[in-house]
């Protein structure tokens, strides 16, 4: 559907993407996930046409786009302003594409008036300005504005960064769902680890102008293919010389383990290394407690599920196992 | 550099850029550099009376004659007007914003009279009720008869008129600045045991200082290019001797074009120096509240009874004397000429608007003289008429003009952040803001009052080319101010919105009339408004260039106190400069309303309102509907 290939930008003498390849399939949700500066939103707008890669091609169902302009290479965005054209009602911030299509009139209504009732925008809704409208009804108006031309993609530049945590969550999924039932292939842009996981069908994780990798949402996570990729993607242990050695894990390479693959005071498995450790202090986070166990010379994080009956207090020794199969190493 | 993708056309595109640029540099250097250049030239250029050039002769006369007087002056009323000015309006601020003074709202729209009522307008207002036959000095005189009859006069009546008329920067800005404090810190310096003069002192009053130092720098500019109250009561100042001197000849005095530029140039130095130091004390900016969830100032009550008192009877004195020129003017505008000269109220009467009688009256040998050209109403006067319609045009022209120019150089600039080109075209904008007004007019009237090969080698000052010379001055001076107002407004458009349109298909020309411009144009519309207001009865320009085909309202509004003078000539001027006065504030006070009430809803508000006008026709309707179905029940 999508390829970029060696693709190379500059600003000035800042080289902001080292020849990056990425492929997005058809009717996929694709996520570019990372920190700030990374170089995500530089591929989308590459993507989008924005900007002129230096050197390296971007091709859309086989035809270099690369140098087409913007208004033609039929991609939508969602911005993460969203964009909306605040002297413009709903209507004919949704309406505006076509206008300038030249499409008439009767089409136009009834096109606005289709993509619409996809979304979930009442009439009385698309007679109002954007500004009596709540966060989630302008994502949906941002997203109709880039539905109702029909484009072949839609590119989404974190358009749920400005919205409160509930919101977010909520909208996550309705995103999720109308990408579903329109079948279009989606690329994203996100600095969220949890909103790239729940959302994505692959992940491309950026970093300095690099792709680290690009996976499912498991491979990312379970499998991380850097210690950056481990670091970057949830809460993780680095696991310190102490155990490193208990364990007889080669000391030359950096281990990590996630925090809810360590367990306290349960029956010992098969091949797992059982320490001894005191809880320093503990988060209660409702559904879970996040426990920081100090253990051969280190503090250890470890996530417990909250079943109200097994909660440790500060100060009590615990048994915590670990399992070498669930440890995550990268070279030095 | 970001590597964007060009639109197609970039060779048309690069066209209208060069020709964009051409016709920038020939606006500036045209109407900017060279004739402001000739004026500082001429000054060097002095021929004498043998007809060597002697480049000090203006200069040493200067020294010698009477000239600095003129500085001197203009220097002691700018100095003066600084503490009388920021006294006055400070106080008027406190009084409405900040303290719990009873009648708060009333006394606030006293204090802003001056925003719909300044200028020519303000000064002959004021004549009207202090000069030596004005309603108030008459009845002082009444009360006191040892007063000094003529006490409304030179320096002190200057200043006393300007005093109230220069108040209205303060209502605008030191009011949104004492607005903006977060009473968060009010209350955390009264916890701490601050009393609360303390409190204003060093905790409200150190906020309020960098827009205090901009007003008190504007203040100091205001009454160093001081025109209107100089000239029309009687105050040897710089700027009413810069348009004598250009209007005088070699025959009656030496070199004056030289002086009168000389003194123009001494004008332009002592701007340049005040608003580098402002532009300087702008630029570190500190003060800033560092609080994230502001809380809205809670007026303070003056606990202790005597000073609350002594507060109340001052603001109601203020009140008394911003409002009574006001008030005066609007009752005796509907007044005919004898009950204006007797000072009483008698009858009502629209002759001074509509009347299209000549002045008449009955000389000693009985006969009755009719004065030609003295019709009474303002809008019947042809010469009135003719004022109003004039600066109607040359006013809508210029604003309109300086706007559009504005909009698309700011629009250039946004397109081009952080590029010399960018900053160099902002710069070539703002360089009106650097030369007093009075320069730039002189310069002009001096300048193109020959052909110039630029100007299609017109002489834009003869006969009626000088409109078209005006309307250039006008547009000229108003460029800074719109450019900072319409440059904020372009700050409120996201980014993103531009490649939105553009992604959608737009052209850059769409975008900039469909996305951009409505974004900006209730600001725009602002500017336009606000400097229509202000050269509308705009008097120091018009004056400068001192022309039968460019008489402007304010200068007919002048003419007519000339009239008055004549004792006998036409009694319908004082009347009808009654009625003018009050056409000034009708128009500025719509124009006014427009912008700051209709013009600033948003589309939100806008579209609230209309619903909530049809729910009331379809309620009326209802209730109409009902009614008749109800008499149709009971036939």
């Amino acid at each position: 559907m999508i390829d970029l290939k060696d693709i190379v930008v500059k600003f000035g003498d800042f080289e902001a993407l080292h020849k990056i390849s990425v492929h997005v399939n058809e009717g996929e949700f694709f996520t570019f996930l990372g920190p700030s500066g990374c170089g995500k939103t530089t591929t989308l707008r590459t993507v989008t046409g924005f900007i002129e890669p230096v050197s390296g091609t971007v091709s859309m169902q086989g035809k270099d786009i690369t140098h087409v302009p913007i208004e033609k290479r039929q991609i939508g965005i969602v911005f993460q302003s969203y964009a909306l054209f605040p002297t413009m009602t709903v209507h004919d911030n949704i309406e505006f594409g076509l206008k300038i299509k030249k499409i008439p009139k009767p089409d136009r209504d009834r096109k606005v008036a289709e993509i619409a009732r996809k979304v979930d925008l009442s009439d009385e809704q698309l007679k109002k300005a954007v500004a009596q409208l709540s966060g989630g009804q302008q994502q949906r108006v941002a997203i109709a504005r880039a539905l109702v031309t029909e484009p072949a993609i839609i590119c989404m530049d974190e358009p749920l960064s400005n919205l409160d945590a509930k919101l977010r969550v909520q909208l996550r999924n309705e995103l999720k769902k109308m990408q579903r039932d329109f079948g279009i292939t989606c690329i994203y842009v996100t600095h969220d680890q949890e909103e790239a996981l729940t959302l994505s069908d692959r992940i491309a994780v950026f970093n300095k102008g690099y792709i680290e990798q690009i996976g499912t949402p498991n491979e990312v996570y379970n499998h991380s293919a850097s210690e950056f990729v481990a670091n970057f993607i949830g809460d993780i242990n680095p696991v310190g010389e102490g155990i490193v050695r208990k364990m007889g894990l080669d000391g030359k390479k950096h281990h990590f383990i996630r925090l809810e693959r360590v367990v306290v005071n349960q029956p010992v498995r098969e091949g797992e290394c059982r320490l001894r450790g005191v809880i320093r202090s503990m988060e209660y986070y409702g559904l879970y407690i996040k426990y920081y166990i100090d253990c051969l010379g280190q503090t250890l994080k470890v996530i417990e599920k909250n079943d109200g009956i097994n909660i440790y207090y500060e100060g009590q020794e615990v048994d915590v196992g670990i399992h070498p199969m669930d440890m995550m190493s990268y070279g030095a | 550099m970001q590597n964007t993708l060009k639109r197609s056309g970039p060779g048309l595109d690069k066209l209208w850029k060069v020709f964009g640029g051409v016709l920038f540099a020939y606006l500036f250097l045209g109407f900017m550099v060279i004739p402001c250049f000739n004026t500082l030239s001429s000054v060097f250029t002095t021929k004498d009376a043998a007809g060597n050039t002697d480049p000090l002769a203006v200069i040493r006369f200067f020294f010698a004659g009477s000239m600095p007087s003129f500085v001197w002056n203009s220097l002691k009323l700018a100095l003066c007007l600084v503490f009388t000015v920021n006294l006055v309006g400070i106080s008027i601020v406190l009084l409405t914003e900040y303290f719990d003074i009873k009648g708060a709202k009333v006394l606030r729209m006293g204090y802003m009279t001056t925003l719909i009522y300044s200028g020519v307008a303000l000064v002959t207002g004021y004549q009207f009720l202090y000069d030596n036959d004005g309603i108030v000095t008459t009845w002082l005189v009444q009360q006191f008869p040892m007063m000094n009859k003529q006490w409304f006069s030179g320096f002190s009546a200057v200043l006393f008129t300007m005093t109230f008329a220069c108040t209205s920067n303060h209502m605008l800005f030191l009011r949104n600045a004492i607005r903006g404090i977060d009473y968060n810190t009010v209350e955390a310096a009264r916890n701490l045991g601050a009393k609360p003069f303390k409190v204003l002192l060093k905790v409200v009053m150190p906020t309020l200082l960098p827009t205090l130092f901009s007003l008190t720098v504007m203040t100091f500019i205001t009454g160093l290019c001081a025109m209107s109250a100089p000239t029309l009561l009687g105050y040897n100042s710089i700027n009413p001797e810069i348009v004598r001197l250009a209007g005088s000849s070699t025959a009656d005095e030496s070199f004056p074009q030289a002086r009168a530029a000389l003194l123009s140039v001494i004008l332009a130095m002592f701007t340049i120096i005040l608003l580098t130091t402002l532009n300087h004390y702008e630029r570190k900016g500190h003060y800033l509240s560092v609080s994230k969830t502001k809380a809205k100032l809670v007026k303070q009550k003056i606990r202790n009874p005597v000073a609350n008192v002594l507060a109340h009877i001052y603001a109601y004195v203020l009140f008394v004397i911003y409002m009574t020129p006001v008030v005066m003017i609007v009752l005796f505008s509907f007044q005919n000429w004898q009950a204006i000269q007797a000072k009483v109220l008698n009858g009502f009467t629209f002759v001074n608007y509509f009347g299209t009688e000549n002045y008449s009256y009955t000389r000693s040998n009985g006969k009755v003289k009719v004065v030609e050209d003295a019709i009474s109403g303002m809008f019947s006067n042809e010469k009135t008429l003719g004022g109003i319609q004039l600066s109607f045009i040359m006013s809508a022209a210029a604003a309109a003009l300086a706007c559009v120019i504005v909009v698309v150089a700011v629009n250039y600039i946004f397109k081009n952040k952080n590029k010399k080109r960018s900053r160099a075209a902002e710069a070539c904008l703002l360089f009106p803001w650097l030369l007093p007004t009075i320069l730039i007019c002189y310069s002009y009237r001096i300048y193109f009052n020959s052909n110039v090969w630029y100007v299609f080698s017109q002489n834009l000052y003869y006969r009626q080319n000088v409109r078209i010379l005006i309307i250039i001055a006008y547009t000229v001076v108003k460029l800074p101010f719109a450019l900072r107002m319409i440059k904020a407004a372009f700050y409120a458009i996201d980014d993103e919105l531009e490649d939105a349109a553009r992604n959608l298909g737009a052209s850059q020309l769409v975008t900039f009339l469909r996305v951009k411009l409505p974004i900006v144009l209730p600001s725009v519309l602002a500017v336009f408004a606000l400097n229509f207001n202000s050269l509308f009865t705009e008097y120091d320009m018009g004056a400068t260039f001192q022309s039968s085909n460019g008489t402007t309202y304010a200068m007919v509004i002048q003419s007519m106190t000339d009239e008055e003078g004549r004792n006998g000539f036409n009694r319908n001027a004082t009347g009808r400069r009654c009625a003018s006065t009050v056409f000034i504030m009708i128009v500025s006070g719509i124009i006014l309303y427009l912008v700051y009430g209709v013009g600033a809803r948003d589309l939100a508000e806008r579209l609230e309102r209309r619903d909530r006008r049809r729910r009331r026709i379809a309620a009326i309707r209802a209730k109409l509907g009902g009614g008749k179905a109800e008499e149709k029940k009971a036939v």
